[in-house]
């Protein structure tokens, strides 16, 4: 049962840690490509 | 002659499992035609069950159409990953992309699969032992609230689970059954008052380049943290890449029409076709069904207890109803959190901010399949 506990834990915080870090990732990158994309369309 | 009328005469060869069978194949058939229910799954299903439960037919037997079908396209994982092409590239993932936070509420949804797999162990080999339920069998049963067909049957398949086919006919059709099993549960965690929260209109649309840049990234950060998710994720997201890049509009048509119609077809006959009734006639069947609406039912629960708490801490601009969207199953959860929204406040339109979540649980459903393969071996 302990095994089993630990899969739901890890489970979960794998889940979150991937996605929590493709979040930033991908905040970052709207974040570099947007002001790029503005600066275009002001030109 | 030494042989009977009974081993080439079909009929006569019938058992009990086989007639339930039959009739079972006749049921899912019935759904998929008669009341559409995911007529585009139920009926290669139902019809590869009918023709599995053939007495004497041999067409699931080694040699047989079905066997060579399920050899090369269930046991090599390659129907599930070549259906992910097809299914990234008709996702459109700009409504996560412009909220992207909904990014957490796919994560919490996707807590019905652990819950789920902690029961079933419960249930089995890890302290009842009333039924015949292994670390790996609940592991796949939990799988089902990925509420995504093609993880079920990759998950399922590498942990060599007992329950493949119930498992893969369980995550196919409780997710035609999300409008039955979400609206209850949804009304009972959201007071009339948040259901009628209305959320901003989020303004500007988002740049091609990060849309092309998404599926590269995706592929990168879920691959080399999870790298049993690599397959799923990666097979997806080419998928979308496809769809996204703008310079293979050829392949991208081909990939969301005739490569997922051809190999949904494969796909479903070879599953109908593991429903042999031996196999599936047994308590534990029932009981992966139930367990399934479980899980169906903690993703939900999950989804909008994040929602509640995210609607919180954000001024209540966020309706926490977007919470239950978490759940892989694009696009009937975001219909469904859409029509409470307008139930509670007319001028309440949530679909956009609800296909964000929907999507974003896409993702988050493969990574949950990559960490229970992480995961499971280290514990077995």
């Amino acid at each position: 049962m302990l095994n089993a506990f630990w899969i739901v834990l890890l489970g979960m915080i794998v889940i979150f840690a991937v996605l929590g870090i493709l979040f930033l990732a991908m905040s970052l990158v709207t974040r570099i490509v947007r002001p790029g994309a503005k600066k275009g369309e002001g030109q | 002659m030494d042989v009977t009328a009974g081993e080439f005469l079909g009929f006569l060869s019938l058992t009990w499992q086989a007639v339930v069978m039959l009739l079972i194949a006749g049921v899912l058939m019935w759904l998929g035609i008669a009341r559409k229910v995911e007529p585009v799954l139920l009926v290669p299903i139902g019809l590869g069950a009918l023709l599995a439960n053939i007495p004497l037919g041999g067409i699931s037997e080694k040699g047989g159409l079905l066997a060579i079908l399920r050899d090369a396209g269930i046991h090599t994982e390659l129907f599930p990953l070549l259906i992910f092409i097809g299914i990234g590239a008709m996702i459109d993932f700009e409504p996560f992309l412009q909220r992207p936070y909904t990014i957490f509420l796919g994560a919490a949804a996707q807590f019905g699969i652990f819950g789920t797999f902690f029961v079933a162990y419960l249930l089995g080999d890890g302290w009842l032992h009333i039924l015949d339920f292994s670390l790996k069998d609940a592991a796949s049963i939990g799988i089902i609230g990925s509420a995504d067909g093609p993880t079920s049957i990759y998950v399922s398949t590498i942990l060599q689970s007992k329950y493949v086919a119930a498992i893969v006919v369980a995550a196919y059709s409780y997710m035609a059954l999300v409008p039955i099993i979400q609206p209850p549960i949804i009304k009972a965690l959201c007071s009339q008052e948040e259901r009628a929260l209305r959320m901003p209109i989020v303004p500007g649309a988002t740049p091609q380049r990060v849309k092309i840049l998404f599926p590269i990234i995706t592929i990168l950060v879920v691959g080399l943290i999870a790298p049993k998710a690599t397959p799923l994720i990666g097979a997806l997201m080419f998928g979308n890449l496809l769809r996204e890049c703008g310079v293979v509009k050829s392949l991208s048509e081909t990939a969301q029409n005739e490569l997922a119609n051809i190999v949904t077809i494969l796909l479903g006959v070879t599953v109908g076709g593991m429903m042999s009734g031996t196999e599936f006639l047994r308590p534990e069947t029932i009981l992966v069904f139930v367990l399934g609406v479980v899980a169906f039912s903690l993703d939900t629960v999950a989804g909008v207890l994040l929602g509640k708490m995210m609607s919180l801490l954000s001024g209540r601009k966020i309706n926490p109803m977007i919470g239950a969207c978490g759940i892989s199953a694009f696009p009937m959860s975001a219909r469904v959190v859409q029509k409470l929204g307008l139930e509670a406040n007319p001028r309440n339109h949530l679909l956009m901010h609800a296909a964000g979540a929907n999507t974003a649980g896409q993702i988050a459903s493969v990574v949950a399949g990559g960490a229970m393969l992480m995961l499971v071996p280290l514990f077995t």
